[in-house]
């Protein structure tokens, strides 16, 4: 049985289908790529997994049982973790502290907590701002405090939204190693992502959605040249 | 250590008007002071740590009000056992508004707070079977309670100085132990953002209608209090926009989410509320807004939030 099952996942805002029957599978221990032009529809699914929006009609299964109607705190619990596209620290608290909320869900007193959260901090190279308010640190460490936080929670899948947008060259290879050992502890990765060069290298599997429609499933290198992505991203030629 | 000094201090000067004074004005005013202080504290344990700005914190003081002054005069309950149903009182119907009102975030939790508030409001006035309408309950003579081998004296301010101190302090004890506590911590996370609280496994709406119910709690007991200090009250005296504002006004004068803020507060807005309605007569709420205006300018984190930032940077 796949890890995550999204069954004809449809959801409107209005008028306007986002995201329509859109079916996939995330298998135990893969890293999984979803990508389309800007609109298709991503970050929505994203929020539809995770309880931030309600889908019109369809499934979300975790090993067979449904999560649909779950609020996101509910499916953190089922072990569905995600960072967000436009980071979201707790911009005043500490670094430290940040992580230690999240780890609250499997540790309920604090020192064990706080122990469980340097132990991740330390591993997502952290380990040295553990007193810094979060609002201090650059862009590229609050996106891997996201992702400790989102660790910290024990996830086996974890929602990655744009880990590397907005990043130098340097720091997206850096994310790129971060999420290959993150799958190397046993987390199955989904990730969003605009940069293609790094999703196309560090997924084993790619998704493309357009107009909130699935277009294509498969390895990278067989997706990137089929003809009806390369219309999606380049646009078709007017005959 | 000098936190513990601190909080110390603060408690033994809680403890010391009755017994510096008998001047019945400074006695009334003190015990003004403390009612302040409990209903700053009570509103704080929400809007400070959670950063839930209600506007209708009225609603409980005068739920646990008018609860206390019916149960003594329609069932004879003596009114300690009363401020504490009454505080029950404000908890229930806490439950109903918290699961509505959170719904909504930002300014409009904060405007729906004021909307429901004005409602019941205008239900205690038009309520007259239950509450007497516009008229309000009277208490004519508190019940006798044999204290050792004398009674206490109800025309004594000191009794009800005792209670309302003891009230305070365990407002203050609530605010402590939450700001030690798990939900203490939540509630800071909510504060920040509540999407990312949610995504870290916090179930941001209990932990919001379990400290809204805190809250009411200590507000409802200050009603309670108030009912059986003043012998009477009526809807405008207890369910009032003004009370609701003046506890958001305490709370952030004195410092969000510390335990010695409300304390500070209550000291400051009551004693310059009066100063200012002595010197300025009619005009007086003009330089009590502009007294607002100053702290809210210079002194963001309230008067003890700033202070404390003034001692721990020059250290």
């Amino acid at each position: 049985m796949a890890l995550l099952t999204v069954s004809d996942l449809t959801r409107d805002f209005g008028g306007l289908r986002a995201v329509d029957r859109f079916s996939f599978t995330v298998e135990a221990g893969e890293i999984l790529g979803l990508i389309g032009p800007n609109g298709a529809g991503k970050t929505t699914v994203f929020n539809l997994i995770t309880g931030f929006l309600r889908p019109t009609s369809g499934e979300i299964l975790v090993e067979g049982r449904s999560i649909v109607g779950l609020r996101p705190h509910a499916v953190i619990r089922r072990g569905i973790a995600r960072t967000f596209q436009l980071v979201k620290p707790f911009p005043k608290l500490s670094v430290r502290e940040n992580v230690t909320l999240a780890a609250f869900t499997h540790e309920p007193a604090r020192r064990r907590a706080e122990a469980v959260a340097c132990q991740i901090l330390e591993r997502v190279g952290l380990g040295d701002r553990l007193d810094a308010p979060a609002a201090d640190l650059t862009l590229g460490a609050q996106k891997r405090l996201e992702v400790a936080r989102a660790l910290a929670t024990r996830p086996r899948v974890l929602l990655l939204d744009e880990p590397m947008g907005g990043l130098n060259p340097r720091e997206v290879d850096e994310a790129s190693a971060l999420v290959r050992q993150i799958r190397a502890e046993g987390v199955t990765v989904v990730l969003v992502e605009h940069v293609m060069k790094a999703i196309m290298r560090i997924s084993e599997r790619v998704v493309v959605i357009h107009h909130g429609e699935k277009i294509a499933d498969g390895a990278p290198e067989r997706v990137v040249q089929d003809p009806s992505v390369i219309a999606a991203y380049l646009g078709t030629r007017v005959a | 250590m000098t936190r513990v000094a601190i909080v110390a201090v603060v408690l033994i000067l809680m403890m010391a008007p009755p017994l510096v004074t008998t001047n019945q004005f400074l006695l009334h005013l003190a015990i003004t002071v403390l009612l302040w202080t409990l209903l700053g504290a009570s509103w704080n344990l929400l809007g400070g740590f959670a950063g839930q700005v209600s506007f209708g914190h009225a609603t409980f003081f005068g739920v646990g009000a008018y609860a206390t002054m019916i149960l003594y005069l329609r069932l004879g309950l003596a009114p300690w056992y009363g401020m504490a149903l009454g505080g029950a009182a404000a908890v229930l119907v806490s439950l109903p508004i918290g699961l509505i009102c959170f719904r909504l975030r930002g300014p409009y939790f904060s405007l729906s707070t004021l909307a429901v508030a004005e409602i019941v409001r205008l239900v205690a006035l038009n309520w007259e079977a239950l509450t007497n309408g516009p008229v309000g309950l009277l208490i004519t003579a508190l019940p006798p309670v044999a204290l050792g081998t004398r009674g206490i004296n109800w025309e004594s301010k000191v009794p009800f100085y005792c209670i309302i101190a003891v009230l305070a302090a365990l407002a203050m004890a609530a605010t402590w132990i939450l700001s030690r506590a798990r939900l203490g911590a939540y509630l800071l996370a909510i504060r920040e953002d509540e999407d990312a609280a949610e995504s870290v496994g916090i179930d941001t709406v209990r932990a919001k209608v379990l400290t809204l119910a805190l809250s009411a709690f200590f507000t409802g007991l200050g009603g309670g209090f108030y009912g059986f200090y003043f012998h009477y009250v009526d809807p405008d005296a207890v369910f009032p926009i003004a009370v609701s504002v003046e506890m958001v006004f305490i709370a952030v004068v004195g410092g969000l989410a510390t335990v010695i803020g409300p304390v500070i507060g209550a000291v400051f807005l009551t004693t310059i509320g009066e100063l200012f309605r002595e010197r300025f007569q009619v005009g007086h709420l003009i330089f009590y807004g502009l007294f607002m205006m100053l702290v809210i300018r210079y002194l963001p984190e309230g008067i003890w939030g700033g202070a404390r930032r003034a001692w721990t940077g020059r250290r």
